[in-house]
């Protein structure tokens, strides 16, 4: 190479520098902290520091040796922070059932001094290897838990991925409502917007102007002024309402908001743009005199429809709806804003994990669960529409 | 002792496994027109841009005025380029494109001004140095391109088949403008083209490239009338190309066998050794018809077609083996197609290449 | 026949779904209803005055404008340069840079809000001005890219060459020729990373504390709490700041295209 091209070579490194080191910063980093986020765990590895080194060695079957015993005992003693505790006594007895009285015993005995150096002297239990491996397993830094939990599973006892009891959580019910109204909302997207595309592509002058800038409009609008003013049509006292009761086709207001119908009407709205304009753009690529051709050739206009157009059209309806739905999973303000309880996508329970209870490693396992998802759903796209820019907000 | 101006000593210029220019050995003297002419992909332009500084050599020398500038960047080469499509820049009007080559070497305001006025002038503009390119003519923006590559006063310009966008009238126009400058300015030109009339017309010395290779470096009348190279015969205006071996010696002509038969008699040349497969080539105008066989060099043939083309008459031939064509004068006889007639040309009119 | 009647009726009612929501939020703003609903009393501003003296609107409008100034700056400048440099074929590095600039646009905001939380806890840039701005700045890098990228690519590259070969230098030619040339991009990508900045809400919630709270957040806020047609006021603010941004642009392009 020589000097001059490795000048402009260089000139071109220290001009993507500065992006480079702000995305790694603040865009890779923070999705590789998830990523840690949702495997560590280290919080009785932070209670238990003396156990941690005196179990080291431990072969799991034999009696616990009397140095384990006296730093569990230390350990105890030092841990001033009664919420980890809480937290570690509920863990413990999760893997080995009795821990929860066994530790209520044994915290409340090394809180006298005289206390040791043998648990097995504060209850016989401390005998058993089957108390300690739950420790020793609690110890371990990385965990699967999390991510387990954030599709409803967990391991049992013997160590087998396993379903957590019916009940015990949601989050598989609401990743598939998640899908569902993704599908729903894709599915009427296409509904809508494949006539619409067909119609645009098909249409000239002022009359393709208005369609284009109907569709166009929207997408340029605010998020939130686009969800407040469904708020308005919708809600009880609302146009639509209104509308119909004043028609007398109904004779008391429907239930549009704070409903699944609401979520439907006004993502499908948001969304409907990012399906047109991909089917538009293929559309404007194929011959206009395609259709002509085929009915001259005697098809029906229907099946010329079905034999030509569509089939070139299709990559088309298929990259919008991608995109689509892509987009839609990740949804968090329009259900927020206009769902009822029963509505809410998997975005709402990251916030709460994230935002209201700042358990930040089950946000982070569920927070990858979508992005996996999300970025399968952008490859596939990418492949299909052999670009990589994306023709619109999140 | 000859001024060399610019030299490119071994100069090689590989894509990937592409070799684009070849170990290529050229001197450009000072003030001359030289004629990169090649068709598409032979590495003319290659060249060009490796003057200019817009690509490296990957090996190889060039040297300007006796310097190695092979490290020097572009906007320090002083050389004036002429790009295809101009290049003119869309957001600055014509005296200010002309302008920028003088404002970026810090020339003072009242300066610029006179030299943007001198150069508009030299081409013609003055007029329209407030528009902007957009708003003029192919030809306006072709002579705008010319101004701005002259102004800053280079002691070479780089072409790169300015005149292309033209159409046939004004093209030839401005050959005979900037053939006019080149003369009146004492540059060096070098000027690429695939248009061989085009080079013929305005070159003092005319390279014809192939492959990335020098098939041959004169002037345009050694290269019509002499080519080296089965190639630049082609190339080069119309040929009719003959095979044959030498088949002796007499009164310092050589004579040839042709492969369809028949025995040529050609101006002898020293390396032609007996036995030695030749072609021999001979310009359609060379060719003359007649009904009676001549004494020599007479090939028999059928007129196949007879072209009128407004200033001449084109004849296509079937000889024995071979197709022929002659360039007759558009009054001569009309031959009717099927007539069987003798196509026959001077000794000194047939040039022989090795294949 | 039948058919040319369905898709009108077709047509007409698509533009009706797609556009009526924008239109009926409008008047509202000019209610002197204390509810957000039809029909409108009596015309009056009093949203408007609410909007611009109540301090938690006025607040948020100066946060938005604060923050939406500070994304613009610096996805901009950003932007503008990686997308220069990308022009170069660097090998194994350009084409997956180009990947994950573009990425924040797909990573739905919830997760990269997660994420940034855990991270800004470390840093200690929870609840700061620079920690919004940093934020926005992330998901308004990829249309930054795309827009300058697409203006550059635009661009005949022999104008560099010219230029290099009149004397100009990489410095001058990038300031005469290539920024100029770039200009309607780069405004796009201005005008697109405001928009985004002035929209974001997700990112706020996870963000920003009550002192970086802005119009967007705030409207979110009532729209869940207190339905007040204050929100219908900053919404015509919302529009009209978008028809402003929209023309501006429009009207740099045309400057641009006249002078071409």
């Amino acid at each position: 190479m020589t000097a001059r091209l490795w000048n402009r070579k260089t000139r071109a490194a220290l001009l993507i520098l500065p992006l480079a080191l702000f995305i790694g910063i603040f865009f890779v980093w923070p999705l590789g902290i998830m990523v840690k986020q949702s495997v560590l765990d280290d919080a009785v590895l932070h209670l238990l520091p003396r156990t941690t080194e005196a179990i080291a060695g431990w072969d799991r079957t034999a009696p616990p040796t009397e140095a384990m015993q006296a730093a569990l005992i230390a350990d105890l003693r030092a841990a001033d922070d009664e919420k980890a505790v809480g937290d570690m006594v509920r863990r413990l007895n999760s893997a080995q059932s009795g821990y929860r009285t066994l530790m209520t015993k044994t915290l409340s005995a090394v809180a006298k001094p005289e206390t040791g150096p043998l648990l097995t002297d504060v209850d016989k239990r401390w005998a058993q290897p089957a108390f300690w491996i739950a420790i020793a397993d609690a110890l371990e830094p990385m965990t699967d838990r999390y991510l387990l939990a954030a599709v409803d599973l967990e391991r049992n006892k013997a160590g087998e991925i396993a379903g957590l009891p019916d009940g015990a959580s949601a989050n598989r019910t609401i990743f598939i409502r998640t899908f569902w109204i993704a599908a729903v909302v894709t599915f009427f997207c296409v509904l809508i917007g494949y006539p619409y595309a067909l119609l645009t592509a098909a249409s000239t002058g002022i009359t393709r102007t208005i369609l284009l800038t109907a569709v166009l409009l929207p997408l340029w609008t605010s998020l939130l002024v686009r969800t407040a003013a469904w708020f308005i049509l919708l809600q009880e006292q609302g146009l639509i309402n209104g509308f119909l009761l004043s028609m007398g086709a109904i004779s008391s207001p429907l239930p549009l908001i704070f409903n699944r119908t609401g979520v439907v009407i006004a993502m499908t709205h948001v969304l409907l743009p990012l399906m047109v304009l991909p089917i538009y753009s293929v559309l404007l690529t194929i011959p206009t005199n395609l259709m002509p051709a085929a009915t001259s050739l005697g098809a029906h206009p229907l099946r010329a429809f079905l034999h030509v157009l569509l089939p070139l059209s299709l990559r088309g309806v298929i990259s919008g709806a991608l995109l689509v739905f892509m987009t839609a999973v990740g949804y968090y303000i329009t259900p927020a804003l206009v769902g009822g309880a029963g509505d809410q996508m998997i975005s709402s329970v990251i916030a709460f994990y994230s935002t209201q209870t700042a358990n930040w490693s089950m946000a982070s396992a569920l927070g990858i669960v979508l992005l996996v998802i999300t970025l399968i759903l952008y490859v596939v796209y990418v492949q299909l529409s052999g670009r990589t820019s994306v023709n619109g907000r999140m | 002792m000859v001024d060399y101006h610019i030299r490119l000593d071994g100069v090689t210029k590989t894509f990937g496994a592409l070799r684009v220019v070849d170990n290529l050995r050229l001197d450009i003297v000072r003030g001359e027109f030289l004629s990169l002419l090649g068709p598409s992909g032979s590495g003319k332009t290659t060249i060009l841009m490796m003057l200019a500084g817009f690509q490296d050599a990957t090996e190889g020398t060039i040297y300007v005025d006796g310097h190695m500038i092979n490290d020097i960047p572009s906007h320090r080469r002083n050389m004036g380029v002429v790009f295809q499509s101009y290049a003119l820049f869309p957001h600055m009007t014509v005296a200010q494109n002309v302008a920028f080559p003088l404002k970026m070497r810090g020339v003072g305001r009242a300066e610029i001004d006179a030299r943007v006025n001198r150069a508009l002038d030299m081409v013609q503009l003055a007029a329209l140095s407030e528009r902007r390119p957009a708003q003029l003519s192919g030809g306006q923006q072709q002579r705008v391109a010319l101004a701005r590559a002259l102004v800053f006063e280079p002691g070479v310009v780089l072409m790169d088949e300015p005149l292309g966008a033209l159409d046939k009238q004004l093209r030839e126009q401005m050959q005979l403008d900037i053939r006019e400058l080149h003369g009146r300015l004492g540059l060096t030109i070098v000027f690429v083209t695939h248009d061989q009339s085009e080079a013929l017309t305005m070159s003092d010395r005319i390279a014809v490239f192939n492959k990335g290779l020098i098939e041959q470096i004169d002037t345009p009348r050694m290269i019509y009338d002499h080519p080296a190279t089965r190639f630049v015969a082609e190339f080069i205006g119309e040929t009719n190309l003959m095979e044959g071996e030498i088949a002796g010696r007499e009164g310092g002509e050589a004579l040839i066998r042709l492969d369809s038969g028949g025995m040529l008699r050609v101006r002898d040349r020293a390396e032609f050794d007996a036995g030695r497969r030749v072609l021999a080539t001979v310009r359609p105008e060379k060719v003359e018809l007649s009904e009676a066989p001549a004494a020599i060099n007479s090939i028999p043939v059928a007129v196949t077609d007879s072209i009128y083309q407004g200033d001449h008459l084109r004849v296509q031939l079937q000889g024995p083996g071979q197709r022929l064509v002659a360039r007759r004068d558009r009054r001569a006889a009309e031959w009717t197609p099927g007539a069987k007639i003798n196509a026959t040309f001077a000794p000194e009119d047939c040039w022989v290449i090795v294949p | 026949m039948a058919g040319k009647l369905i898709s009108a009726v077709f047509g007409v009612l698509a533009v009706c779904f797609l556009l009526l929501p924008l239109v009926v939020i409008l008047p509202l703003a000019f209610t002197s209803s204390q509810f957000l609903i039809y029909p409108i009393p009596s015309f009056s501003l009093r949203w408007f005055e609410e909007l611009f003296t109540t301090p938690v609107w006025r607040d948020s409008i100066v946060n938005s404008l604060i923050i939406g100034a500070g994304t613009t700056i610096l996805a901009t400048v950003l932007g503008v340069l990686a997308a220069l440099g990308l022009r170069e074929k660097l090998n194994f590095i350009s084409a997956p840079l180009n990947t994950v600039f573009l990425l924040p646009m797909v990573v739905p905001a919830v997760v990269l809000g997660v994420g940034m939380q855990i991270l800004y806890a470390k840093l200690g840039l929870s609840s700061s001005y620079a920690g919004i701005i940093i934020a926005h700045t992330v998901i308004a890098i990829p249309l930054v890219i795309v827009s300058v990228a697409n203006s550059l690519q635009g661009m005949d590259t022999r104008l560099e060459l010219a230029a290099a070969s009149l004397g100009a230098g990489p410095a001058a030619t990038l300031r005469h020729v290539t920024l100029p040339l770039a200009f309607p991009g780069i405004m796009t990508g201005a005008v697109l990373a405001f928009a985004v900045s002035l929209d974001e809400v997700v990112l706020n919630i996870f963000l920003a504390g009550p002192g970086q709270r802005t119009l967007a957040r705030q409207m979110f806020a009532t729209l869940r709490d207190s339905i007040s047609p204050a929100i219908a006021a900053a919404a015509f603010l919302f529009i009209a700041g978008t028809v402003l941004l929209t023309l501006l642009v429009l009207l740099a392009r045309r400057r641009f295209s006249g002078a071409r």
